[in-house]
């Protein structure tokens, strides 16, 4: 498919398949978006890398929100907790609490609001030993440590969802779990009950590697539609995983005794959908895209109000000379058929995906771009309503790729956050912090001390905003209208 | 004196003594003077915050922006302990960083008028070289090996794997690494002359960040604590199996001139 791009801003030199997308623009200005840096003002002379952003949001309250990224608490490494950013004005300022029990920082976080806020669960592996710690706190702006409702050791990516049916929040949490019989390990630990008890639900039914891909994201419906993707890893040769990407669902918010059966594939007749077979996973721990790895982008998103439309992305190598190619799929009729890639990204990974109210599917991706010291990352926002026939392209970053040089992987994450509410996208991504406005096609807001005349970010130690700090990677919020 | 690690803001605030209150209260008024209030709109005000003016910053992170003449919020170990005028030395933690710094109190030492800044900042950096060492002293208390030494060789570890634990491939793996350090001072459990494995992560993953590293030729002193983490507990050298040890914490390893401290910090009592 040949995709007519309605854009109201191009990368520059973006390396996608569509050939009109080769073109070299300026990217422009879209009204009504923010862009805003997380890191506040009292933390101007923060040099960490703040990588790994996520984001959770009440439907019912626009003005609060929760983010966290690999941010250390400001106390050091011997701290006992680790911290989340927080608003309370809808992500114009943004505090940061230390209230997860983890030494200084985590060393995997995502969360997800309960029914009622300020309720908040969160799914971290805690430092040290990266054990998952299940958490809850009913006031996440309370500085208060946030409770631990359930842990277990030989864990990965905890990927926290959340739905309120009657007056209880059910809990779903993707995760992979080496503890799993069989190297079946993709798992979703399920609660009914507010996060007070966890069911593990094992969601692989087929054969292994040993283990499936780290990444398991459930994505929840109003109807109480509840699906679930993973990568089924079936054989590696060296660094390269040959995996199926597999899409399971349960209707009925995996209440059942037995769960995410409702959705079988017509080659073996065994529960989840293999949307692609075979395809080529490049597990590399190490800087392989630009400074980032590389090996576990995986996002789903359904239609909130039409639970039979579902989306899903993932990165593979498709082996024509790139290191690592976005795919983003369709199903209309419940997962059970699937379209072709509706859209390829080439050399891009944290892709994430939202379905608004409307219908309009957004797509956050970062790509890398360019080469060697011009090499940059641009992070872009894409929606459609046609399935990426047409697209809408809002540049939010374009930014260096070289520096800062990397302090430890993921250099900006292994996933990123996007959400919708009524008509907006709101999402979240870690890049370079320089304050430079051609770096920030839509604007930026910096909270810390930053003098954009001379792209320098300053420590905030006294008059003239005090001595220039070193750029670092920061965590961005972002809201972007959807399209009507 | 307060010498409690959680000591990772030490301010000196000075509010104002009898003779500065009318010109302080002028340049400050509403916020150096309040109990019960807040320095930043982010922060719950409640009976134990009290606003204060920093005088001198003796000690902060690098990444927390103070500077005299700042006000932030304190959050009070006792309500009440403070009035308006008082003048102190904080030693306080992290609490809430926005707009301000809202920090919570560890103690407090009351102050003189005029501070003296040099005073202080001699008594802080004291007190930080007696929590450093106390820290030290316990991590060295159980460690089960000091040693000082040099590092002959790097290579990645080999581990037996439990049979009922096969290996995983996940972001967050180790991939241990193993150090061979050639003992030149037997501080304690080890002689000059030996050689010891080291276990520590190769891995670049934001679970390890802050471990240490070794290298071939690193000149060190070494704490070392029996691997309990691998799941492999011995090593071999030249075919001979050892007991394997690990390093993880950055106070582990130290310089080759900290042997001496080292030393005497176990002969104090």
């Amino acid at each position: 498919m040949r995709a007519r791009v309605i854009a109201v801003a191009l990368a520059p030199l973006v390396a996608c398949n569509e050939p009109d997308r080769q073109v070299s623009q300026p990217p422009s200005k879209l009204p009504s978006v923010r862009v805003v840096d997380l890191i506040p003002a009292s933390l101007s002379g923060e040099t960490w890398q703040d990588a790994e952003p996520f984001l959770a949001l009440y439907d019912s309250n626009p003005k609060l929100m929760a983010a966290s990224a690999f941010t250390p608490n400001p106390g050091g490494s011997t701290s006992a907790t680790a911290p989340i950013f927080v608003t309370n004005d809808g992500g114009d300022s943004w505090t940061l609490r230390n209230t997860l029990p983890s030494e200084g920082l985590t060393a995997d976080i995502t969360h997800a609001v309960g029914g009622n806020p300020p309720v908040l669960y969160a799914g971290i592996l805690k430092v040290p030993g990266v054990p998952l710690n299940e958490l809850k706190t009913n006031d996440f702006l309370s500085p208060a440590t946030m409770t631990l409702q359930a842990s277990r050791a030989d864990i990965d990516q905890p990927f926290v969802r959340t739905a309120q049916v009657a007056s209880a929040d059910h809990v779903y949490v993707g995760l992979n779990d080496f503890d799993a019989p069989d190297g079946r390990t993709a798992t979703v630990d399920v609660s009914l009950d507010g996060g007070a008890t966890y069911t593990s639900r094992r969601i692989e039914t087929r054969g292994t590697a040993g283990q499936n891909g780290p990444s398991i994201r459930p994505a929840l419906a109003q109807d109480r539609t509840v699906y679930v993707a993973y990568f089924g890893w079936r054989s590696n040769a060296g660094s390269d995983v040959a995996s199926d990407v597999v899409v399971v669902r349960d209707d009925h918010g995996a209440t059942g005794a037995t769960s995410f059966k409702d959705l079988v594939d017509p080659s073996d007749h065994l529960p989840g959908r293999l949307v692609a077979t075979h395809v080529t996973i490049p597990w590399s721990n190490a800087p392989t895209l630009g400074q980032e790895r590389i090996g576990s982008t995986l996002s789903l998103a359904v239609n909130p109000r039409h639970s039979d439309t579902v989306y899903l992305a993932w990165a593979d190598r498709v082996g024509n000379g790139d290191i690592y190619t976005v795919h983003v799929r369709r199903s209309g009729d419940r997962g059970a058929t699937w379209t072709g890639d509706l859209r390829t990204v080439t050399n891009a990974t944290d892709a994430s995906l939202a379905v608004a109210a409307n219908g309009t599917v957004g797509l956050l991706y970062q790509q890398l771009t360019g080469a060697a010291d011009a090499s940059r990352w641009v992070t872009q926002l894409e929606q459609s309503r046609d399935g990426f026939a047409t697209h809408q392209d809002v540049v939010l970053a374009t930014v260096p790729a070289t520096t800062p040089a990397f302090q430890f992987l993921p250099y900006l994450g292994d996933y990123n956050g996007l959400l919708s509410r009524g008509p907006v996208f709101l999402g979240i991504f870690s890049a370079n912090n320089t304050p430079d406005s051609t770096n920030f096609p839509q604007g930026v807001v910096y909270q810390r001390r930053v003098e954009f005349a001379t792209h320098r970010l300053l420590d905030g130690s006294g008059a003239g905003g005090g001595a220039a700090v070193a750029v670092s990677i920061d965590p961005f919020f972002f809201s972007v209208p959807v399209l009507p | 004196m307060h010498t409690r690690s959680a000591m990772l803001l030490a301010v000196a605030l000075a509010l104002p003594g009898a003779g500065a209150v009318a010109q302080m209260s002028r340049a400050t008024l509403g916020t150096v003077t309040q109990v019960g209030a807040v320095a930043a709109p982010e922060v719950p005000a409640s009976p134990r915050t009290v606003v204060v003016r920093i005088d001198n910053v003796l000690e902060k992170p690098a990444a927390v922006a103070l500077a005299p003449g700042d006000s932030v919020t304190v959050e009070t170990v006792q309500p009440g302990s403070l009035k308006p005028g008082i003048q102190a030395t904080f030693y306080t933690t992290g609490w809430i960083f926005g707009r301000g710094v809202a920090v919570r109190e560890v103690g407090h030492e009351p102050g003189r008028s005029p501070v003296v800044v040099t005073d202080q900042q001699a008594a802080v950096a004291r007190a930080r070289l007696d929590v450093n060492d106390a820290d030290l002293k316990a991590h060295i208390q159980r460690a089960a090996m000091v040693v000082a030494g040099r590092v002959e060789q790097v290579r990645p570890a080999e581990l037996t794997a439990a049979p009922t634990r096969p290996k995983r491939i996940t972001e967050h793996d180790p991939q241990w690494q193993e150090a061979i350090i050639q003992v030149q001072d037997g501080i304690k459990g080890a002689h000059a002359g030996e050689q010891v494995v080291v276990r520590f992560p190769g891995s670049r993953d934001v679970a390890w960040v802050g471990a240490p590293r070794f290298s071939a030729g690193q000149e060190g002193t070494f704490l070392l604590h029996k691997d309990s983490t691998t799941g492999s507990p011995n090593a071999k050298i030249a075919g001979r199996e050892v007991p394997a040890y690990t390093a993880l914490h950055k106070v582990d390893v130290l310089s080759k001139q900290d042997a001496m401290r080292v030393r005497t910090l176990i002969k104090k009592p």
